[in-house]
């Protein structure tokens, strides 16, 4: 009807920003003026006219916005999505859980074990020089005997940072008389302890390490003799709320030291625990005014910082020249030195003489592969569960087509949904995280933070990990699903299984997983009960340890001896040199036969220590009190030494002469024992009787008691009083042989604790898929087992068929998981020098076991098969 | 609660939209206003109105036929609700209340 129209770009406008709810009408009502306008005669007014009030319905209210009422159907129909998958969510409350608790407890157990592993790797990286820190190993072995010391002698921080200036910049030492505790009081000897974390140091210390000092110079805190720099813990400790600057702290009961500052506690995540450092001039005292200055003797953990990480391979390169140039005679060619970075320690470093244990990367590697693995169980759990729950689904999916959806909409239904409900496990998953870190920090002996799941690591893997999760488990039914015919999807059924061979495969896999950490944990378990209770060779049970380097005993070691022996329940008495079972000495010695002299273990003993132990003399003699030469010119040694040497039999050892000075000759072989833990091989041994009273000082550190297991506490009573008595003053301090042995298999302990721990979760979260996998079977062959049950099949029978299934998919991953479970271990127990044998009765049980729990979760629907009456199911025909 | 008070210009529109009846939308509401008051109003200002009236709950709205001159779009024809019935009579009432109580004597000096 118009003759003209209005002006084009003005009406494009309008429909641009209008509402397209309001657009018709107000277009009609600037359409009606127009024309009106028009007809009074003026185009151009009634053009005016309509681009005015164009302009005039530009305002908020007829604007086109993204509420959500008023978004473009494809957004809209995200909140479609939303509502059925809430819908259904709760209409399946059971599945809903299963999924989602499950996949949580995957993720959980996930991120508690990286965690666990990434405070192992954060160890002592938190100095700013860390890259450019080494520590520097002394091997002293001649055919692989010998030892792989984690110290060095004294002279060689000086030695090495004067020589190679160029590559290293400084040096810092590490010293602690070799004690396992020294004693630390109070100048009024209101507060005494012994102290295991005390180490002697350079004044360097701070320049090299970043640890924090609170008061006091952080340069010269440690330059001046007899300075004492100690934790904010320890100086509550000793002095509680006061200000320890420039009070006194007395050591070993006979020095005074200067308090010159005070330093944060040391952080949980280093190699080296220390509670005091003391300057390292403050030695010269105990050795009559200098520094020792022999290069044998090797007890100062020393560290060296570079110029440059990249120098560490050149001074390396120097090492052997250096070795030759200072190293005596006698030990220069059996000597190397290496270098190991100050990051690498904590996992890496397995030296003798460790400051503290370390950890080993050996553990890191099992408790990834567990992570993995109860993540991988867990992810496939979630992709089963919600695939079979998905096929569920065809009709909506048919009638969703019906109306129009298109291909692309029904993957992102399904692609979302699977999101969301990753999302919700990862939220449980971080809810279970927060609320066990307390227990799993006491168990793994950990500090960690839950604000560590704050860093951009853990963000990206918790929001990765349900949007990769999500669209893996989310894709296959969404293309399954949506290739469906409509009319297919609408007019049958639709109880065929769609992807059953795919999740087949899944249930496979999963129980591979967890029959591998079933028997793994297994595994693991026996290796640790066959190094801990084996036989050491020697008794352990009931001997009381008790500390007594650089204490005042040794002149009154023979009358404490004798008082403790009055004592019907004390057996025997003896001296040693290190823990037996646990750690050891090397010595110099030349025997028969050789051209100069080896480094041997060694420990040094006092009389009765055979007896004491109940270690077996097999030729010669144990040393006698009545020969008074046997100090000097006797020697008894182990098995294995005897073959080392290449001696025939132990009986032709006797009389085999050692050191170049005559007379000197092997007086008796002992049995061999486990001297060190069982993580190495019994190795030669020299057990060196050492009366000099002053080898208390060092060569003797701790007085051993074997006493009946009758009247135990009664006993220590005794031994206490005789102590006190005899060393008035001094702390009596003691622990059984038994329990600190145990300690040496704490590492493997904690370990097999946390696989036990984890591998049980897993196969919790394998089953709750089996159980959700069976209920979702069940309902599918509903129809098919009322059926058979019409036609007369039994109970029985309907639930062997519907069972039957399963224990072939358990039977398969059985045969999957043995070969991989035996290889994976086998691996595993080759870092161990004493393997306990893989016992297969393991793998039967570790089968049955899977087996059994599958049962037990499908049991309910299988019975709930068997016994439905076949009317109800039938009678919606 | 918004809506229960109304302004000038909603009573406005509002008593138009009763008096247009079944044809009341947005230009003809305008053009009604200006034939009875003489108010010139753009026609976007009446449309703000009329939602702002719906909103309060006061006036129904529903697409009418589509009509030729408009090029076949639809009008949104405009009714009274009870509600806006009520709204108007409580306006109405009281304005007569307060009339009726002003003094004869000041009607009287202003005339």
């Amino acid at each position: 009807m118009l003759k003209a129209t209005p002006p084009r770009w003005a009406d494009r406008f309008l429909s641009w920003y209008c509402n397209p709810e309001l657009l018709e009408e107000i277009q009609g009502d600037v359409y009606e003026i127009f024309a009106r306008t028009l007809k009074s005669g003026n185009k151009r007014m009634a053009d005016v006219a309509f681009v005015w009030n164009v302009f005039r319905f530009f305002r908020w209210s007829n604007i086109k916005r993204t509420k959500r009422s008023q978004q473009t159907p494809h957004l809209m129909m995200f909140q479609n999505y939303y509502t059925v998958f809430k819908r259904g969510f709760f209409r399946q409350k059971g599945y809903s859980f299963l999924n989602v608790f499950g996949l949580a407890i995957g993720i959980a157990c996930f991120l508690l074990i990286t965690l666990y592993i990434k405070d192992e790797f954060s160890f002592d990286r938190m100095h700013s020089k860390a890259d450019r820190i080494y520590r520097i190993h002394e091997i002293f072995e001649a055919d692989g005997v010998g030892e792989r010391s984690a110290s060095q002698p004294f002279p060689l921080a000086e030695a090495i940072k004067n020589d190679y200036n160029g590559q290293v910049v400084e040096a810092v030492r590490f010293f602690n008389f070799q004690a396992p505790t020294l004693a630390v009081a109070t100048t009024d000897n209101t507060k005494e302890f012994n102290e295991a974390r005390l180490f002697f140091t350079d004044s360097t210390f701070f320049n090299m390490f970043d640890f924090k000092i609170v008061k006091g110079d952080a340069k010269s805190a440690l330059s001046n003799t007899h300075s004492i720099v100690l934790t904010q813990s320890m100086s509550q400790k000793y002095f509680g709320d006061v200000d320890p600057m420039g009070k006194f702290l007395r050591f070993q009961g006979n020095t005074n030291l200067l308090v010159t500052g005070v330093m944060e506690d040391v952080p949980p995540n280093t190699h080296f625990q220390f509670d005091f450092l003391v300057s390292f001039q403050t030695l010269k005292e105990s050795y009559n005014g200098q520094l020792p200055e022999t290069w044998y003797w090797n007890p100062c953990w020393t560290y060296l910082l570079l110029k440059d990480p990249s120098d560490a391979a050149r001074l390396e390169a120097q090492l052997p020249a250096f070795v030759q140039k200072y190293f005596p005679d006698f030990i220069r060619n059996d000597v190397t030195l290496e270098l190991i970075p100050l990051t690498d320690i904590h996992l890496k470093s397995h030296m003798d003489y460790e400051i503290q244990p370390n950890s080993s990367i050996t553990t890191i590697y099992v408790f990834a592969s567990i992570a993995a693995f109860v993540l991988l169980i867990a992810c496939i759990n979630f992709i089963n569960l919600s695939t079979a729950r998905a096929a569920k689904r065809a009709k909506e999916v048919g009638m969703r087509k019906t109306l129009g959806s298109e291909r692309t909409q029904l993957v992102t239904q399904f692609l979302f949904e699977s999101i969301m409900l990753t999302l919700l496990s990862v939220v449980f998953a971080v809810a279970i995280v927060l609320l066990t870190l307390p227990l799993f920090n006491s168990f793994a002996e950990k500090q960690i933070e839950w604000t560590n799941l704050l860093e951009p690591f853990y963000i990206l893997l918790l929001l990765g990990l349900p949007l990769a999760l999500g669209f893996v488990s989310g894709i296959y039914p969404a293309f399954v699903l949506s290739s469906f015919r409509p009319i297919t999807a609408l007019k049958s059924n639709a109880s065929q299984e769609r992807g059953a061979t795919f999740r087949k495969v899944l249930v496979v896999v999963q129980f591979s997983l967890s029959i591998i950490l079933l028997i793994g944990t297994g595994v693991a378990i026996d290796q640790l009960n066959m190094l801990q209770e084996s036989d050491t060779g020697f008794t352990k049970e009931n001997v009381i340890m008790i500390p007594v380097s650089r204490s005042p005993i040794a002149n009154v070691y023979e009358p404490l001896r004798n008082e403790l022996l009055r004592n019907p329940n004390v057996i025997e008495v003896t001296a040693l040199e290190e823990i037996l079972g646990s750690k050891h000495q090397v010595g110099n010695y030349n025997f028969e036969g050789l051209e100069e002299s080896k480094p041997f273990p060694r420990l040094n003993i006092r009389h009765h220590f055979l007896k004491t132990f109940n270690i077996p003399v097999v030729a010669g003699r144990d040393y006698s009190e009545d020969i008074v030469t046997d100090d000097t010119l006797a020697l008894v040694v182990n098995e294995s030494l005897v073959k080392q040497m290449g001696w025939k039999s132990n009986e032709e050892a006797i009389g085999k002469k050692f050191s170049t000075r005559p007379n000197r000759k092997i007086v008796g072989v002992v049995k061999d024992f486990n001297f060190t833990s069982r993580h190495q091989p019994i190795r030669p041994l020299v057990m060196d009787l050492n009366l000099n009273p002053r080898a208390f000082d060092l060569f003797i550190k701790y007085m051993a008691v074997r006493i009946s297991k009758d009247d135990v506490a009664g006993t220590i009573d005794y031994m206490q009083k005789q102590w006190k008595a005899q060393m008035p003053g001094w702390p009596f301090e003691y622990f059984f042989l038994e329990n600190n042995l145990e300690n040496l298999y704490k590492a493997e302990n904690k370990m097999s604790k946390i696989t036990l721990i984890f591998s049980g979760l897993s196969i919790l979260v394998a089953c709750l898929g089996l159980f959700g996998l069976s209920t979702f079977t069940a309902e599918q062959r509903k129809k098919e087992m009322s059926i058979r049950k019409v036609m007369g099949s039994s109970d029985s029978e309907i639930f062997l068929l519907f069972s039957k299934r399963f224990f072939v998919l358990i039977l398969i991953a059985n045969v999957v998981a043995f070969p991989l479970a035996y290889i994976m271990m086998k691996q595993w127990l080759g870092t161990f020098a004493y393997q306990v044998d893989i016992d297969f009765t393991l793998f039967i049980l570790a089968a049955l076991a899977a087996a059994l729990i599958a049962f037990l979760t499908i049991c309910y629907q299988g019975f709930r098969a068997a016994h439905t009456n076949p009317a109800e199911v039938l009678k919606n025909e | 609660m918004k809506g229960t008070y109304i302004g000038e210009l909603e009573e406005l529109v509002l008593l138009t939209v009763g008096v247009l009846y079944n044809d009341a939308y947005g230009v003809a509401v305008m053009d009604e206003i200006e034939k009875q008051t003489g108010r010139s109003l753009n026609i976007s200002a009446v449309h703000a109105v009329l939602k702002r009236l719906e909103e309060k709950g006061l006036v129904n709205s529903q697409m009418s036929d589509p009509t030729n001159e408009r090029g076949g779009r639809r009008k949104r024809i405009f009714t009274l609700t009870a509600a806006g019935r009520k709204a108007l009579a409580d306006a109405n009432e009281l304005r007569n209340q307060l009339y009726n109580q002003i003094p004869k004597v000041s009607l009287q000096f202003q005339a």
